[in-house]
């Protein structure tokens, strides 16, 4: 498999790489971990003359915590790092386990955030976990700075809000309050390397230990042409009493929002069938969790 | 346009022109003439063109020789030592975890990047670490337990 021919960049800043790619508009693509982008051009499916590298660009592949109230993930930032990062794994278990179940290890070393995100594949791993947490995406320009939360980004299959001349910068998520808890499940026909036949992402926060549900976020991938938050079953959940019982019937709520396509992965009902299933088990992973919630260690 | 560029490849420093379009996973095999790294699919599902670069393992065909620059890079070829096979190479020879030969580049780099970081791992890390990399002749079983061979082998040389 040959890749066609194009002009290499690796800007040593971040406004250089502005400057290049406001120059070059459409014709040329960030080349982060290349599991994606180099994957299409070898497959004819997409033709930049120009790649412009986020290699040399200083601080957009790391992780900072922003004191108590929250993080900020470079766009940069590998699925590997993601899932072997304490902060993450603790306080942002659906990212971490997300990117834990995201190709195979040698694609996990590279694949970034970043391009998860901006590839907007429906099935992607980690954009229902960051909707989920509710994240707020940093797009820039040469010329501007915008705001943007990725529950409002996906527009369709490889389609997002940004712009031929922008560039996702950093993905800020902030930190769940007490008594919250996340899980993710992700159903593919085999373990590994698999793209999701369907992926759940929850955040459930209780307003006590023992008490009802203050706040819940239920974000499905593969089931739509974009991912999308649950948002009838997450209503249906707020301020009642969390049981197993009371999670299946969020989780039957839950198939309401999908339209799920029959292909070589899966039929439509499977998939019905699966949403229901594995909704419900999330629920209940990150009530779990939100019972056993602990203040980080000072 | 052709660019300069430095790396260390199984321990030795090289410097050579690339194209940018070039993977590394050519670079090695057509440029270097390292031609242990295989070249399955050359769309990252395979894991025959794994190597180790920087300490992690990786699928060459997915990286460009450019983006190799000042890295360091460890092939099959660079196992090894004054003739003697790296206990991972010498436990696929005993376990007979090869048939073919065409994933076995892939499947020991893989397991060499896993014992560097876990020198004691579990069955369930062997068998994620080797996710990426198919086989179509051994069935995996012989593969598992020749890594697992391997850990105890390194443990043991480590500790005396
Ligand atoms: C074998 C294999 C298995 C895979 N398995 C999975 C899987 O299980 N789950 C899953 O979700 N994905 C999977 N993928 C897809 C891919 O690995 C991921 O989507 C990955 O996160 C892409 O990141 P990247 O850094 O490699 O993106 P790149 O290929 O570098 O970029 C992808 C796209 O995003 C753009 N882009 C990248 N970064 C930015 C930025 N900061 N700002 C603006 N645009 C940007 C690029 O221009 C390009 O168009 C798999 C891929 C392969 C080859
Ligand atoms: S050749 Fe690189 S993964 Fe198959
Ligand atoms: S030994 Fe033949 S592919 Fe693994």
């Amino acid at each position: 498999m040959l890749l066609p021919k194009f002009y290499y960049h690796e800007p040593a800043t971040l406004e250089e790489a502005l400057r290049l790619l406001s120059e070059m508009g459409g014709a040329a693509r960030i080349l982060a971990g290349g599991t994606d982008v180099l994957v299409r051009m070898k497959l004819k499916i997409d033709k930049p003359s120009h790649l412009i590298s986020l290699q040399k660009i200083p601080g957009i592949d790391v992780i900072i915590q922003r004191e108590n109230h929250g993080v900020t993930i470079g766009a940069a930032v590998t699925a590997a790092e993601l899932s072997t990062n304490e902060l993450i794994l603790e306080r942002f278990a659906p990212i971490g386990i997300a990117a834990s179940r995201l190709g195979a290890p040698g694609i996990r070393n590279r694949a970034t955030i970043g391009g998860n995100l901006v590839n907007a594949r429906p099935a992607a791993d980690l954009s229902p976990a960051c909707m989920a947490l509710d994240a707020t995406l940093k797009l820039k320009s040469a010329k501007n700075e915008r705001e943007v939360r990725v529950n409002d980004f996906f527009r369709g299959p490889g389609e997002t809000l940004i712009e031929p001349n922008e560039m996702l910068v950093s993905i800020f998520v902030e930190t769940p309050p007490p008594w919250s808890g996340g899980a993710y499940i992700k159903l593919g026909a085999r373990k590994a390397l698999e793209i999701s036949m369907v992926n759940v992402a929850v955040l459930l926060t209780l307003q006590s230990q023992d008490g009802p549900i203050a706040d819940v976020k239920i974000a499905l991938g593969a089931v739509a042409p974009t991912p999308v938050r649950a948002f009838a079953a997450e209503e249906f959940l707020v301020g009642k009493q969390p049981s197993s019982e009371l999670f299946k019937e969020a989780g039957a709520i839950g198939v309401g929002m999908c339209e799920p396509i029959t292909d070589h992965r899966g039929t439509m009902e499977y998939r019905c069938l699966m949403i229901e299933t594995l909704t419900s088990r999330a629920l209940n992973q990150a009530y779990n969790n939100a019972i056993n919630w602990k203040p980080l260690p000072v | 346009m052709k660019r300069i560029i430095k790396l260390t490849i199984n321990g030795k420093p090289v410097e050579t022109a690339v194209s940018p379009n070039q993977t590394l996973l050519q670079f090695l095999r057509d440029d270097m003439n390292l031609t242990g790294t295989k070249h399955g699919c050359g769309l990252g599902d395979c894991g025959a063109c794994t190597v180790i670069l920087d300490g992690k393992a990786v699928n060459s065909c997915l990286v460009l020789a450019i983006q190799a620059d000042n890295s360091e890079i460890l092939t099959i070829e660079g196992l090894a030592q004054d003739g003697k096979l790296h206990p991972i190479q010498q436990s696929f020879v005993d376990k007979g975890a090869i048939q073919c030969g065409f994933c076995t580049p892939g499947m020991i780099l893989s397991a060499k990047a896993l014992l560097d970081q876990k020198p004691n791992p579990s069955e369930l890390e062997i068998r994620t670490a080797l996710s990426g990399n198919l086989c179509r002749c051994t069935g995996y079983q012989k593969i598992v337990e020749a890594i697992g061979e391997a850990a105890e082998v390194i443990r043991m040389r480590e500790e005396s």
